[in-house]
């Protein structure tokens, strides 16, 4: 009996890690090499708290909806909880009770939806990011919201917003804010090597157009171009990455989604992977770049979201934007978080009001103003006067004509992850056909989940 | 009525009682956050739970067990488990037993040294783990410029999957050395002082002493140490996680890391548990045959 006793301790603390699947926050005593203060993964770090509404509760309204909202920057955090208030003021008998999740671009936010959900308490609207409506509107989770859009709103938004919405033919979701990849550029280097920005659309490089200046811009003290892989072998890789792999008229799954062999795989995948793993091998890209490569002067061009333009301008670096190079069809990254209306909300109509709210356009206009994100609709592209001029007219043109939305599919974060991983390996300068069909087998035996 | 009973007891029976009720606190507490959730994974383990249809669970015997054997990842995250622990754990023990006999001189400083190798424990893993991915980068990294120094050309670290496991080794006995370090350090003061005046008198060197002294008086220690060690590095997640993200080419891809992405990411709750069954079970044979090992040597 005494011997037995010996072993739960050691037993127990394997046992946790068992039985949280991977959580290794509760164990304390015994590490070896997690010291004492471990466990604090960032998906361990899931804080929330309610919203701090001016608006309070009265009491009288009829319905009251519970919308969860992601928290990335306090900035649109405030923008968020503003609209909230005006949406309480505006209607008398709805009153919204928000909830601030952190999301902190890992998983804690999806991490939290995950939990109410086993539980069956999810919220009436909640924010989600583009790529994963698929897989909740396949488990019947949101709700199909055409019917309740009119063609003339509908055809306010941007494509890419819609296409990132709909599963299945119907449209599922709605999101305020875009997001797009343009090719920044230093123009103090290109002016210092005679080199010409294009300024619209028509004249956007060639992939041997780029590579080619890319190389000349490459020398002993700076790289030509910044991909940004100190963001990690992630979303972001995907983001960034698959256009390539459009643009060179490939594909990373089928149409409708059924399978990603001869896709994923295909030759006009490795073509542009390849093409990738040239850029690498080259020296034109660096596997390994500091934070600010770009904004510091150390690389001449830079394919990076939105925010790049902000962290330029404060390190006042003189700085423009050009379309995303192409091979055989322009396309370009894009995708953000949305809203969706869950099945269980007792009141789907007011709930689609609020989420209609949160993407009219004075939402969508705002949030764009406050984060620098493209906006989801037309109508704010045309009334914002800073999309009407270089550099910004770039990412409007990329957005509503050339912006494409990633797959939509329930097998998204394998697939994802899948061709992260090739691309990586690609930068790594590995052999990408072995990896891609390797790839390839786990998103199949994910499929099959879908397929039946 | 109950206490009637107690009184009625042996005076060795009341004090077991006493003893059991002092334990009772922590065996609820085990119970709630150990047992039921482990048999909760367990009953998983032969289901599809799949999270975003938690009314839809269904048993499926053992195919999740069955995959096991056909998932190339998870094989791949053994190896990298196994590699990580065979190797951190008689470096990471050495380098604890002589810092321990390090700072069990009485030189200058010795608080201050103490402190010095002690205090990497106390940083959060994560916060260490962002601070060595900067130390190890390739081309503005502390490290390199270092070895720069040296005249060794700048090496690759974490981008290299040759590398990468080696580096995430070298950072994680850097960090966890100091706790064993102070167990050791514990143990060596424990030793009784004439043993080492009997060893003077018999005119062993130093290196004898340590060898037939200090080793012996530290088993019941080292056991301890081996075996915490050998579980902790089996648990291998977040150095990968935030360093590499488990790769270049998986080559840092740890099991505990593989069950939490099938798990959380991929949403595949049923077969996530039944690895982190599988994974549960070897621990428990490791430990048992670490057991059996020490028994022998008391023998």
């Amino acid at each position: 009996m005494k011997k037995a006793f010996k072993w739960v301790v050691p037993m127990s603390l394997a046992g946790i890690l068992a039985a949280c699947g991977g959580n290794d926050a509760d164990s304390s005593t015994e590490e070896a090499q997690n010291g004492g203060d471990e466990g604090d993964t960032p998906s361990d770090v899931v804080e929330t708290g309610d919203v701090d509404q001016g608006v309070e509760a009265s009491g009288d309204e009829d319905v009251v909806l519970d919308m969860w909202i992601h928290q990335t920057g306090e900035d649109e955090t405030d923008f968020y909880i503003e609209r909230i208030d005006a949406f309480n003021e505006a209607n008398d008998h709805i009153h919204v009770n928000a909830e601030i999740i952190i999301d902190d671009g890992g998983s804690s936010y999806s991490d939290a939806v995950n939990a109410s959900l086993v539980a069956g308490n999810l919220p009436d609207v909640l924010a989600l990011d583009g790529p994963y409506v698929a897989s909740f509107a396949e488990a019947d989770i949101l709700m199909a919201v055409d019917d309740y859009l009119s063609d003339e709103d509908r055809s306010d938004f941007v494509d890419s917003i819609l296409e990132q919405g709909s599963y299945n033919g119907e449209l599922y979701s709605l999101g305020a804010m875009e997001a797009s990849v343009p090719l920044y550029y230093n123009k103090d280097i290109f002016e210092e090597e005679g080199i010409e920005a294009p300024e619209t659309l028509e004249d956007a490089w060639t992939w041997d157009e780029f590579m080619e200046v890319a190389q000349e811009l490459t020398t002993e003290d700076r790289y030509g171009l910044n991909m940004f892989m100190n963001y990690g072998v992630g979303e972001w890789l995907t983001f960034m990455g698959a256009p390539f792999v459009w643009s060179n008229n490939g594909d990373i799954i089928s149409e409708d989604g059924t399978t990603s062999e001869g896709y994923l795989n295909g030759p006009e995948t490795l073509e542009a992977l390849e093409y990738v793993k040239s850029l690498f091998e080259e020296g034109v890209v660096d596997l390994t770049p500091g934070e600010m490569q770009f904004e510091e002067g150390n690389a001449a061009m830079a394919l990076g979201g939105p925010w790049i333009a902000v962290s330029a301008e404060d390190a006042d670096l003189n700085w423009g934007m050009m379309p995303y190079p192409y091979s055989e069809q322009m396309k370009s990254p894009s995708g953000s978080m949305a809203y969706g209306v869950t099945t269980s909300s007792e009141h789907p109509d007011e709930a689609f009001e609020l989420m209609h709210w949160m993407t009219n356009e004075e939402s969508v206009e705002g949030l764009s103003e406050v984060t620098g994100m493209p906006p989801a609709r037309i109508s704010a592209f045309e009334s914002m006067d800073k999309y009407q001029e270089l550099p910004w007219s770039i990412m409007r043109e990329q957005v509503i004509e050339t912006a494409h939305a990633r797959p939509q599919t329930p097998a998204y974060p394998v697939l994802t992850d899948a061709f992260a991983q090739a691309f990586h390996a690609a930068a790594l300068g590995e052999d990408i056909q072995p990896v891609l069909d390797q790839q390839v087998q786990r998103v199949e035996r994910e499929l099959q989940r879908f397929n039946d | 009525m109950a206490r009637k009973k107690f009184r009625l007891k042996t005076r060795e029976g009341r004090e077991a009682v006493t003893g059991y009720l002092f334990l009772l606190p922590a065996l609820i507490l085990l119970t709630i956050f150990l047992l039921y959730p482990m048999a909760t994974a367990f009953y998983y383990s032969l289901t599809d739970f799949y999270i975003l249809r938690p009314n839809d669970i269904n048993l499926v015997g053992l195919a999740n067990f069955q995959m096991i054997f056909s998932d190339l990842e998870f094989r791949n995250a053994l190896t990298n488990t196994l590699y990580f622990t065979i190797l951190v754990v008689p470096i990471q023990i050495s380098i604890a037993l002589g810092l321990a006999l390090l700072v069990n001189k009485n030189l200058k400083f010795k608080i201050f040294f103490r402190t010095a190798y002690f205090s990497p424990v106390v940083m959060s893993l994560v916060v260490v783990s962002i601070l060595w991915t900067f130390m190890y980068n390739p081309n503005e990294g502390l490290i390199n410029e270092l070895l720069g120094v040296f005249g060794i050309p700048p090496q690759s670290f974490l981008t290299s999957p040759d590398q990468a496991m080696n580096s995430i080794i070298a950072m994680s006995v850097w960090q966890g050395a100091g706790f064993q370090m102070m167990i050791f350090l514990a143990g060596l003061q424990n030793i009784p002082k004439h043993l080492y005046e009997a060893a003077d008198i018999d005119g062993a060197s130093t290196f004898q002493k340590f060898l037939h002294v200090t080793l012996p008086g530290l088993r019941n220690v080292s056991m301890f140490i081996f075996i915490t060690i050998t579980i902790a590095a089996f648990k291998l997640l977040v150095q990968p996680m935030i360093m590499t993200q488990g790769g270049p080419l998986g080559s840092t891809k740890s099991l505990v890391y593989h069950i939490y992405e099938v798990g959380f990411n991929y949403r595949d709750v049923g077969y996530a548990s039944a690895m982190a069954v599988v994974f549960t079970l070897m621990v428990f044979i490791i430990t048992i045959i670490q057991r059996l090992v020490v028994k022998e040597e008391r023998g």
